[in-house]
């Protein structure tokens, strides 16, 4: 069955390898916007002010509510139209790309988990961690920088270790706004070889291979980060000392 | 009842005696790993007797109860409940869970169902009881242990006395012959502690045979027919409840005893 | 312009094809969640299973089908088996070889393998103790997983199961892929026929989220009703709830 030449097979892994640098960009761009934007949003609106308390509670709702695919092609679609509504005429002469569109949609998307769990993460910390904070006199940036998110991180990191996984198996879907990424890749070797068993079980197991690794990273660090906790104790008692 | 194969048929070549005993129990090892927990173990237990297992944590009181009806499986000696030998066998297991009720240290309720559903589960599954059937005879235990205007209750929102007082009546509910107590009042708050050991008292007045790891002393003067103490996974010393604490013979038994009387 | 972007008129005039393709949408969700439950169970025992040459494939099945884009095990089923001269010529060709039957085949394994590992955290879940309690009684292995360990498997694991289903039901969304006019399809062929690029997807939107939100109102009630032993306390054992907060981030992303 297999009719695959040795010249044909390297031009398409050349093609899967272009493909995989796409969505490895795609993934690494969207997954650095949705966390920046999630710590930002899920600091922002543990705020007592009613107004951010309902606007966090429909943006949640709405972009945990709906598919991601259909985000991207909201943006893709619409995006233009909607830069032109904010920034007047230089916005429409934007175009949005597969690529563009792809990083904004899922970036707000997963933004909302994130921010979920950084206000889960923030609401657990012990009360006195901003108390001893504000009775140091330390300024609020630096409490936030140095003090707070540090182990906000520490609590979210099994959260965002599942956010990371889950928006890696859904980069995909920016193909089908265009996107020439892995999977489109594999999909027209598939078509062009007749092997579309062969092409699309290797691109499931990068896909296997990539989240495996990244969680085999993730637990390293998790131990690392949880044995920094428990010397903790020891070292502030021999400072006491000091 | 459950039918039961003929105790003598069994019994005939373990023990001379006429009546075969409740318990018996010759040379149980049970290891885990390199640990010895129950290091030849034997103890005859008659029928109708009343016997309290005390120990120090670790002593292995509660492997040796548990071995009884086969929630730890031992592995080596002999274990004979009701003249059922206790063998690899899912069906002599069976039967002896049918003759032996127990009672947990944290009762082990099903959170999911009332106090009279706790009672009745057992019996409905197992002896094909119809509800009704069950029902009445989960509100005659649950009468017993005083607990009847609780029945419609879950656990959650009984006390822990109340709790274990529906445990009890949950393993009376299978009319078993023997019951094996694994320290059924030290998760109890202390004023809890009273309510319990009157319920267990006015069971070992009905004739079942019972054997209890316990520390209450009180209780063991009162209800116990004899006492065992043991010590690193064997028996160091047993006797009659007075003997066995106004005139410990062994150190290690004095030794105990004084640390827990402390 | 508008206010608000979306032209009422055409929203009017789109909500039949909008509900046409929400009804195929409920299908594609509701088949694969009864077949994948049902694959689940027996993959998840062989899971538990001590004997590695049980548990061993039932963890490749999983990791696999877990760990593979949706959209990927779709084109796989859609282009993959057909290739395989048997199942052609088999009598199997009648679900592989239409869009309906790859869909619900793609969705339903990787169902499967995201609630076999939800199973599995809330069998483990279970406290020991209560299952002990009931061998204690005498109660048959198949009677206490029926009577006892299913039941309390339900009540912690109801979240995770939630989440799943609802992370489930947006997944549903790439089938048109393979030719299939469900509620994102009707709402992209109306973009391609009006170029509006608000009022169709916005109104699919709202049909997405009002689907969603039933469920978990649906959900909410249902664990409501499961645990009105517990209203005011909470009876779960410290350890038990841990071992689920991990569980319900594993099964998918929290809601």
């Amino acid at each position: 069955m297999t009719n695959l030449s040795l010249a044909d097979l390297a031009g398409y892994l050349r093609q899967l390898g272009e493909g995989a640098l796409i969505t490895l960009e795609l993934f690494f761009a969207s997954f650095t916007l949705a966390f920046v934007l999630g710590v930002l949003i899920g600091v922002v609106t543990l705020s007592r002010n009613r107004f951010i308390r309902a606007a966090w509670r429909v943006y949640a709702s709405v972009f945990m509510g709906v598919p991601s695919l259909l985000v991207i092609f909201l943006i893709f679609y619409g995006g233009s139209a909607m830069l032109a509504a904010v920034l007047g005429e230089f916005g429409a002469r934007i175009d949005i790309s597969p690529f563009g569109a792809g990083v904004a949609a899922l970036g707000i998307v997963y933004a909302a988990y994130i921010a979920e769990l950084v206000r889960g993460a923030i609401e657990n910390l012990p009360k006195g961690q901003f108390e001893g904070a504000r009775a140091l006199a330390i300024p609020p940036l630096i409490m936030w920088g140095r003090v707070i998110l540090p182990q906000v991180m520490r609590l979210a990191l099994p959260g965002l270790v599942n956010v990371w996984s889950f928006m890696l198996k859904e980069t995909p879907l920016v193909s089908l706004a265009g996107l020439q990424d892995l999977v489109a890749a594999a999909k027209i070797a598939a078509g062009a070889t007749k092997e579309p068993f062969l092409f699309f079980v290797a691109t499931a197991l990068l896909f296997i291979a990539f989240s495996a690794a990244s969680l085999w990273l993730a637990n390293r660090l998790e131990a690392r980060l949880d044995r920094g906790q428990r010397r903790a104790p020891v070292r502030s008692s021999a400072q006491a000392e000091a | 009842m459950i039918a039961r194969p003929p105790a003598s048929d069994l019994a005939g070549d373990l023990a001379p005696a006429p009546v075969a005993p409740a318990i018996l129990l010759a040379g149980v090892v049970k290891r885990y790993g390199a640990h010895r927990a129950l290091a030849g173990v034997d103890l005859q237990v008659q029928r109708g007797e009343k016997v309290v297992i005390c120990g120090p944590s670790g002593s292995g009181k509660s492997t040796l109860i548990r071995c009884i009806n086969a929630l730890e499986r031992h592995d080596g000696g002999r274990i004979v409940v009701n003249g059922i030998e206790l063998t690899g066998d899912e069906g002599t297991v069976q039967d002896i869970r049918q003759e032996v009720g127990m009672v947990f240290q944290h009762f082990n309720l099903f959170p999911h169902l009332t106090a009279l559903e706790n009672c009745m589960l057992a019996p409905q599954l197992n002896r094909g009881l119809s509800k009704a059937q069950a029902e009445k005879l989960a509100m005659a235990h649950l009468e017993r242990v005083h607990l009847a205007d609780q029945a419609r209750k879950y656990p959650a929102r009984l006390s822990g006395g109340q709790q274990q007082r529906v445990a009890i009546a949950r393993a009376l509910c299978m009319e078993p012959r023997i019951l094996l107590f694994d320290e059924p009042t030290s998760a109890l708050d202390p004023e809890m502690v009273k309510e319990v050991l009157g319920v267990i008292e006015e069971l070992a007045a009905s004739g079942v045979t019972m054997v209890c790891v316990t520390h209450e002393m009180g209780f063991a003067r009162r209800v116990a027919d004899r006492c065992v103490f043991m010590d690193r996974g064997e028996i160091v010393e047993e006797g009659g409840a007075q003997d066995f604490f106004d005139a410990p013979k062994s150190e290690r038994l004095r030794h105990f005893l004084a640390q827990i009387l402390r | 312009m508008n206010a608000l972007p979306i032209d009422l008129d055409l929203a009017w005039e789109s909500l039949p094809a909008l509900f046409d393709g929400l009804m195929v949408t409920v299908f594609l969700t509701v088949l694969p969640l009864i077949i994948g439950l049902a694959l689940a169970f027996p993959i998840c025992f062989a899971r538990m299973s001590s004997r590695r040459a049980l548990a061993l494939p039932a963890e490749t099945f999983v990791v696999f089908f877990r760990g593979a884009p949706l959209l990927i095990l779709l084109y796989l089923v859609y282009y993959g088996l057909g290739q395989i001269e048997a199942l052609r010529n088999g009598p199997f060709w009648i679900v592989f070889g239409s869009p309906f039957g790859c869909a619900i085949v793609a969705l339903s394994l990787n169902h499967a393998a995201y609630m076999v590992e939800v199973l599995r955290g809330s069998l483990l879940a279970v406290p020991h103790g209560i299952v002990e309690a009931s061998e204690a009684l005498g109660i048959t292995r198949r009677n206490i997983f029926l009577w006892v360990r299913m039941p309390l498997a339900l009540r912690y694991g109801l979240k995770a199961y939630q989440n799943e289903v609802v992370s489930f039901v947006k997944g549903t969304a790439i089938v048109s892929v393979v030719t299939i006019t469900d509620l994102m399809a009707v709402a992209n062929s109306i973009f391609e026929q009006t170029y509006d690029p608000f009022t169709p997807i916005l109104c699919a939107a709202a049909f997405y989220w009002a689907f969603v939100n039933l469920i978990r109102v649906g959900f909410t009630f249902w664990g409501g009703w499961l645990n009105r032993h517990n209203a005011e306390d909470v009876a779960m054992p410290g350890p038990g709830r841990l071992a689920l907060a991990r569980l319900a981030g594993r099964a998918k992303v929290m809601p």
